[in-house]
């Protein structure tokens, strides 16, 4: 789709000249998110300042019936931020400041271009924090946490996004700048925050964030527990929780993992272990030690090879290093991978890690493991060669197998990352015909026109693109008289 | 309706849940009651595909729904503005699936809290919503956005719902969320049916994130001198390590200026960690001019065990850290109420005052309700009549006032979902 000379000028008129790009280099820099698959050139690009102007650009698109693409960092994991049909980006970058910090009521409101851990340390040393903590969150926007819903690994206690998120001030795809909930709890009315958070820019576009702070904890502890099976370290992860603890992090590593780790930034995970558990406990420092004594008891009692607590805050930073770099490790055993985000029941995990080496073998793939096993959200990493389209096309197999033997074992398609257009076409695993329907009326009452984020979130459907068809209970014969 | 139409949709609901479990005789029909407006049928049904069927029957017949679980909470909202069939959910109170190890639990709507929570008990977890009363369902809890004391630390429905399977108006069943604690699949439907007091769906069966339950939990009474005192000692607490369940400023009785408040708070963790708790509490306490004494926890307040129709409830928001102030408003407001004896009570840390007003005339109310919603507007305050005689809620909208720009989504999500407006109409914010 190319846009008009005049509508370009119309952009230009909003946002500034600096505000716009449209050359074909810089419209390259935004051809796609972290998920690289999925590429798609925008027609332009802006960079919006002000509320005002984003309104005037979602207006001016619906108006003309073209694409509206928000974006954050762009480290999105999904092909959320990227321009599937063209039209616009809206990259709200420019858009970074803390508007507010009221710590007395525990909240700050932000503009979604600014840095999730940005916030963080504008509070740290007042002792608060902001709790969601994607991986990328030395890069990735609020407003992109928003729009995904994001985890990380702290959300076994502290929850994802949506439990942090007390305001938001949207532009809809109809273009109206709407306040939807606000720092006073409970108002009356419909959840529209609610039902907004993790819309993939398909309801709108947000342009400001009312958050949660808390209150950083006493203490933080954190252990680490190597097994030689799989099956024990999910059996400590569930030991841990049936005794009554909820950690604020419960991560583990398989072999595959460890190895590629040990290979490259030398974590010294223990040679021979099949399994490494990553326990981190916050809370009063009387709970935090109680609790820290008694997982390393159950892990022992599980037959772990060793358990070791760190003393202080360096020896802390060492335990998770290799946990924070699991990522990049994997590129010492192939060039790259295809990452899964699927979740299962806690207690399925030895199930399905049964099932992906089984999964791994029939297709020939390597599949390495870190996962947050404490909220059962796996993030195996398919590895293939991208020079190889035979081997692509087998680590596509395998990934799509073992999203569904987790929906198979009660689990859910995504646990953090998003849909976007990777897993659109996924959703029918989870939902119905009458539950899709019910979400794309749902966003028919923010985007009217379907002018937002275009072919992500929802799958089209198979017959006419519109909405999926219910079917109604049957009547029983005789039921009229 | 002619008497033999009426007779057809009788039939017609008994053919899809049985003929005992619909009800047309009059006094039948009276203990239905909503608002005094008496439904024509009333059906209860057994499982969620009786509760579609029902809900299809109502939607040939353009019948107008009210969803009924213990009947708790009936006076929240409008009064409707017509009703024709009571759903009455008390028969689906089955536990579908209780998966202990991964902490959820999947319910039909019409079990009630304190059922499910005396099961849970066996396995030391439990659902974290305590609503004041002993009737609630988890539905209604759900459809009417009901919590308690802990939701300092557990949130709210809003944080436990997974998933939740609905039929919607035309009686279609429908799913939305997950069964496990962790998913961002798709919109997050559950959300949306929080609070929404079934005015876009019936509820049938929810999936829910449990907790395991504390080990040791202890409570404290700090008594302050003044509002000013508990302000301070509130904002003491909030800016600390401490990691209590719950902060609530106790129930009272709106008397002299300088009568006494009570700060109550409790912790539960490993009995170390309660006690060293305590002790840094009593601290923070004397500090703010008070003193910490432990006592038993008795979180059902006073107000809420005032009985009887002449009791008038309210909802008000404000921001946490003007507590002092939005107590004096307060004060001021009931104080106009002639007649009236008033107490009040607030999940302190989270600025959400119970108000409850006993023995007014519903002008006196409604004149009351009026002034204060204008007195906390300002800080971005509101106030809701959660319950009380048909009479207050006919002068008085409950909801109050709603934003434009927010109702005007409101709406069209109404629209879009009950587009005959047979869910519950003119019951929820703004007539919808």
């Amino acid at each position: 789709m190319a846009l008009t000379r005049k509508f370009v000028d119309e952009l230009r008129a909003i946002v500034g000249k600096d505000g716009l790009i449209v050359s074909d280099e810089g419209r390259l820099v935004y051809e796609c998110d972290m998920h690289t698959f999925y590429k798609g050139l925008p027609d332009a690009v802006v960079l919006p300042a002000t509320s005002a102007q984003v309104q005037a650009i979602a207006r001016a698109c619906r108006r003309e019936k073209i694409p509206i693409v928000p974006r954050g960092s762009g480290t999105g994991l999904i092909g959320g931020a990227m321009a599937a049909r063209g039209g616009v980006m809206v990259g709200l970058n420019r858009m970074n400041a803390i508007l507010e910090v009221d710590l007395p009521n525990r909240c700050a409101t932000v503009q979604p271009g600014l840095i999730n851990l940005w916030l963080t340390n504008a509070v740290r040393e007042r002792g608060w924090f902001f709790a969601p903590d994607p991986s990328s969150q030395m890069v990735s926007s609020i407003g992109g946490n928003v729009s995904t819903n994001a985890g990380g690994p702290h959300c076994l206690k502290y929850g994802i996004t949506t439990n942090h998120v007390l305001g938001l001030e949207l532009v809809t795809g109809s273009g109206e700048l709407v306040q939807l909930g606000g720092v006073v709890a409970d108002r009356p009315g419909y959840d529209l925050v609610g039902a907004a958070v993790g819309a993939e820019g398909t309801f709108g576009l947000v342009t400001a964030v009312t958050v949660r702070m808390l209150h950083a904890p006493e203490a933080v502890k954190t252990a680490l527990a190597s097994f030689t099976s799989m099956e024990a370290a999910a059996e400590a992860v569930s030991a841990i929780i049936a005794a009554g603890m909820l950690p604020a992090a419960l991560e583990m590593l398989d072999s595959v993992m460890i190895g590629a780790i040990n290979a490259g930034v030398g974590a010294g995970y223990p040679e021979g272990a099949a399994a490494v558990l990553l326990i981190e406990l916050d809370g009063p420092n009387a709970e935090v030690e109680a609790q820290a004594v008694r997982a390393a008891a159950i892990c022992r009692e599980r037959g772990a090879l060793a358990v070791r607590v760190a003393r202080d805050d360096a020896e802390r930073a060492l335990l998770w290093k290799g946990r924070k770099e699991a990522a990049g490790a994997v590129g010492r055993l192939a060039p790259t991978y295809l990452l899964q985000d699927a979740v299962v029941p806690r207690s399925k995990l030895p199930l399905i890690m049964r099932q992906m080496e089984e999964i791994a073998r029939r297709h020939g793939v390597l599949i390495a493991n870190v996962f947050h096993a404490g909220d059962g959200n796996l993030h195996p990493l398919i590895c293939y060669d991208d020079r190889s389209a035979e081997e692509l096309a087998r680590a596509k197999l395998a990934n799509e197998e073992l999203l569904e033997a987790a929906i198979a074992l009660g689990g859910s398609v995504t646990g953090e990352h998003g849909i976007g257009l990777d897993k659109a076409k996924n959703l029918p695993l989870q939902y119905a015909d009458a539950d899709l329907n019910f979400m794309y009326r749902l966003r028919g009452v923010f985007d009217p026109d379907r002018v937002m984020n275009p072919d992500k979130l929802l799958p089209a459907h198979p017959a006419c693109g519109e909405g999926f068809r219910p079917q109604r209970p049957v009547v029983p014969a005789g039921a009229w008289v | 309706m002619s008497a033999v139409a009426s007779r057809s949709v009788a039939a017609a609901l008994r053919s899809v849940t049985a003929a005992d479990r619909v009800r047309d005789e009059r006094a039948a029909l009276e203990t239905f009651a909503v608002d005094a407006i008496v439904p024509r049928w009333v059906a209860r049904p057994v499982s969620v595909d009786e509760l579609a069927a029902v809900m299809t029957v109502a939607a040939e017949e353009r019948l107008i729904v009210a969803p009924r679980g213990s009947g708790s909470a009936l006076d929240l909202g409008a009064p409707p503005a017509r009703l024709d069939l009571v759903v009455d959910l008390s028969g689906l109170d089955a536990i579908v699936e209780h998966n202990a190890d991964d902490l959820t639990v999947t319910v039909q709507a019409g079990r009630s809290l304190h059922a499910l929570n005396r099961y849970l008990l066996a396995h030391r977890q439990f659902l974290p919503l305590d609503p004041p009363g002993e009737a609630h369902t988890v539905g209604g809890t759900a459809a009417a956005g009901l919590s308690g004391p802990l939701r300092f630390r557990y949130g709210t429905m809003r944080d436990l719902l997974l998933g939740v399977r609905f039929v919607q108006a035309d009686g279609v069943v429908t799913w939305g969320g997950s069964k496990v604690v962790k998913s961002v699949t798709g919109y997050d439907v559950p959300k949306l049916m929080v609070g929404a007091l079934g005015t876009l769906g019936v509820l049938g069966e929810l999936t829910l994130r449990l907790h395991s339950l504390p080990e040791a939990e202890r409570t404290w009474l700090v008594a302050v001198p003044s509002a000013a005192a508990a302000q301070a000692l509130v904002a003491s607490i909030l800016d600390s390590t401490l990691q209590p369940n719950r902060i609530e400023l106790n129930d009272h009785t709106l008397g002299a200026a300088d009568a006494p408040l009570a700060v109550l708070v409790s912790f539960g963790s490993v009995m170390e960690a309660v006690v060293e708790q305590g002790e840094r509490l009593a601290r923070l306490a004397r500090d703010a001019g008070g003193e910490a004494r432990a006592v038993s926890g008795e979180w059902t307040t006073a107000s809420d065990r005032v009985a009887g129709d002449r009791r008038t409830t309210l909802r008000v928001g404000s921001l946490p850290a003007r507590l002092r102030s939005t107590f004096e408003t307060l004060r001021r407001a009931l104080g106009r109420i002639a007649g009236a004896r008033s107490t009040l009570g607030a999940h302190t840390g989270l600025g959400l005052w119970r108000v409850t007003i006993d023995g007014a005339t519903p002008e006196a109310i409604a004149t009351a309700v009026a002034w204060l919603r204008d007195a906390v507007a300002e800080h971005g305050g509101y106030v809701v009549v959660t319950g009380g005689p048909v009479a207050v809620r006919r002068r008085v909208d409950p909801w109050g006032p709603i934003a434009p720009d927010a109702l005007a989504l409101m709406r069209a999500i109404k629209t879009t979902f009950d587009p005959d407006a047979r869910l519950n109409p003119g019951r929820f914010v703004s007539g919808l």
